[in-house]
């Protein structure tokens, strides 16, 4: 199931969430579906226009490097391909005009009100909060986007290296590769996290979801990794089934917002 | 060689202490000077090991230096260790090693840490600071989290089920029960373990150890002048340390810590004993999936019996093989970070010394280990200790 919704005409693509245009999910914005947008779309280059005046929040990575480490398209400020952001409903659009385009209508789906009004709170709260000092430096974080948000990998004598790492047992350096993680991975183990389980950054949104749930994952190439999973629903994640990855918000601090990928059951 | 010999011991009661820093070190330290048979004077101390993780940043910088100032120990050589939970347990280790080297004669080795006194948001965010910050946390993993992964694994991977931990919860609250140093000092059935909150699934309430306040030291002397302070000191025998990745997902297999398995090879070797001859032994029970792989990994139990032995009961005082965290554990008798490592230490003892409550006396024991984890088994120290030198 797709994580978004797109119409498309006359060289013109809408899209927006699977809860409508009134609201992104508990984990969405403009910028996700964006990103969702772009990887169902023939890559080339695009040209962000003033995408950016309406998101939320500002990333915690500039847009264009979020989107270059995460599809194979690129930002080009000559591009004819323009991305529009409607200001009043979480739709976006990529066209062939710099001119704001019509937006079509978007049947409202049904969803928890409630639930949306307090995590928009919640996501506010978190942003203008600040790091209490056990933080990853900006400095870290912007040089590991490709990483994070691409599953970009490093090669050491034929080991596919992931997330990356400096050094080897040789003391070589450990250079970064071509190589890229698969985009579906099987899940060693899971839980589920209360407010008391969850890490800080998180237990805010915990209560409000009923929970958020945490799988260990292990790729084809060999590396494992850590995933928050998303859209999930009423399904409880297994061993051994499989989960793709989709870029959402993760948390809010110092003012931005940070994104990154999260699991999403492949039968969900 | 010089031989070891551990002539004091002495602690806070774990829990919500009224006192803080300054206070708390100044008690442990009391005690320990009070329990050295022959008397002892702290100006003789030549070397000092404070763990502490320096919880919700207070007196983060010069920790150490401040509480030897108010405890009679001023002037002294002395330093902060810091790896997590396993802060005080390579506080010892050090401690060993400056008077295996034959740099110091007397050191002391202790660890602390005020929990208690911050509020709940604050206490979250300090609690997931010693993981892997990047990759694990920020993806939505702290400690809760990653041992609830590795019991899910643990059950997926064995014969065993959240009832193993159940036991493992009775057993240590059990034990600390008689404990007047224990923090949880509460006895639980098996059918309440088992119905408790759920934290991270399957890992509930009654799988978690508390967050406690709590000092603890050791005095520790060259075999040459032992018998100055005791005619019955304890001798730690064999120390090791090892450590991983960490981040879980780094690790080859989640269900052993190589750091315990590396750390107790190299003291059983030191010692010159294996885990069959360990009478009793205090194991970091952070969560009680965390007492199932150190039976394991210790070499209590074979690889995958965990469960059973937890189950069968092996661990409980004076009635199976070994016995598993006497004093309660972290699960019972408390977590106060730094302070665990010298805290089990203490234990070790007077379990060996006979100078515990009588109920709570391990029979003929005559080697005692102690087990000491950092984070998720980012790193570790294990120490065998003997009545016999």
């Amino acid at each position: 199931m797709m994580s978004i919704q797109i119409i498309s005409n006359d060289e013109q693509y809408f899209a927006y969430s699977n809860y409508g245009g009134a609201w992104a999910g508990p984990d969405g914005d403009r910028l996700t579906i964006l990103l969702a947008l772009l990887k169902q779309l023939p890559a080339g280059s695009i040209n962000l226009h003033r995408f950016e005046q309406h998101l939320d929040f500002t990333p915690s990575v500039d847009v264009q490097e979020i989107i270059e480490s995460s599809t194979e398209w690129r930002v080009d400020d000559k591009a004819v391909l323009y991305v529009h952001s409607n200001k009043n409903q979480y739709v976006v659009a990529i066209t062939t005009s710099h001119d704001e385009p019509n937006w079509p209508s978007i049947d409202t789906i049904a969803f928890d009100a409630d639930m949306k009004s307090q995590l928009d709170e919640q996501w506010r709260i978190e942003v203008e909060g600040v790091s209490q000092g056990a933080y990853v430096s900006q400095a870290q974080h912007a040089t590991a986007t490709p990483f994070r948000l691409g599953l970009q990998a490093q090669v050491d004598r034929d080991q596919v290296v992931w997330p990356p790492r400096h050094l080897n047992a040789s003391g070589q350096r450990i250079e970064s590769s071509d190589r890229q993680l698969s985009e579906t991975a099987t899940i060693l183990s899971w839980t589920r996290l209360s407010a008391a389980g969850a890490p800080s950054e998180f237990s805010g949104r915990a209560p409000i979801l009923n929970g958020v749930s945490t799988v260990l994952v292990q790729f084809d190439e060999g590396p494992k990794g850590v995933f928050m999973l998303t859209d999930d629903g009423e399904m409880s994640p297994k061993i051994d089934a499989v989960v793709h990855f989709d870029i959402r918000r993760l948390y809010g601090q110092d003012g931005m917002m940070h994104y990154g990928l999260k699991a999403i059951l492949s039968d969900s | 060689m010089v031989d070891v010999a551990m002539v004091g011991a002495g602690q806070t009661k774990f829990g919500n202490h009224p006192l803080g820093l300054k206070g708390m070190w100044a008690e442990a330290i009391e005690k320990a000077v009070l329990s050295v048979d022959n008397g002892f004077d702290s100006t003789d101390v030549e070397e000092a090991f404070i763990g502490s993780i320096a919880f919700g940043g207070s007196q983060l910088g010069n920790t150490a230096a401040l509480l030897t100032e108010h405890s009679g120990m001023g002037g002294v050589s002395v330093r902060r260790v810091e790896n997590a939970c396993a802060s005080s347990g390579f506080a010892l280790r050090d401690a060993w090693m400056a008077i295996k080297s034959g740099q110091a004669d007397v050191v002391v080795a202790g660890g602390i840490e005020k929990m208690n006194d911050l509020s709940a948001s604050r206490k979250r965010y300090w609690l997931g600071v010693s993981g892997d910050t990047e990759w694990e946390r920020l993806a939505g993993l702290t400690f809760p989290g990653t041992y609830a992964l590795t019991a899910r694994r643990y059950f997926h991977e064995f014969e065993s089920t959240h009832d193993d931990l159940v036991h493992v919860s009775v057993k240590n609250h059990m034990h600390g029960f008689e404990n007047e140093a224990a923090h949880l000092r509460k006895q639980v059935s098996f059918e309440k373990a088992q119905s408790g909150f759920m934290v991270a699934d399957p890992l509930t309430l009654y799988d978690c150890c508390p967050t406690s306040d709590g000092a603890s030291a050791v005095i520790l002397v060259a075999d040459h002048i032992a018998h100055k302070f005791t005619d019955t000191p304890v001798w730690v025998k064999g120390s090791g340390a090892g450590s991983d990745h960490l981040a879980l997902h780094d690790r080859p297999s989640i269900t052993q810590l190589r750091a315990t398995q590396s750390a107790a090879a190299k003291a059983y070797k030191n010692a010159g004993v294996t885990a069959n001859d360990i009478d009793l032994a205090e194991v970091h029970d952070c969560f009680t999936i965390a007492e199932v792989l150190a039976t394991e990994d210790l070499g209590f139990a074979g690889r995958g019996l965990g469960g059973t032995f937890a189950r069968e009961g092996e661990g409980r005082r004076n009635e199976g093989s070994v016995t598993i965290n006497a004093s309660g554990g972290l699960k019972s008798k408390g977590h106060p970070l730094g302070a665990t490592g010298t805290g089990q230490a203490v234990e070790i003892f007077k379990q060996l010394r006979h100078q515990v409550e009588p109920e709570r006396q391990v029979r003929d024991a005559e080697l005692g280990l102690t087990h000491n984890v950092g984070g998720s088994g980012a790193t570790c120290a294990v120490h065998v200790f003997g009545r016999q030198r």
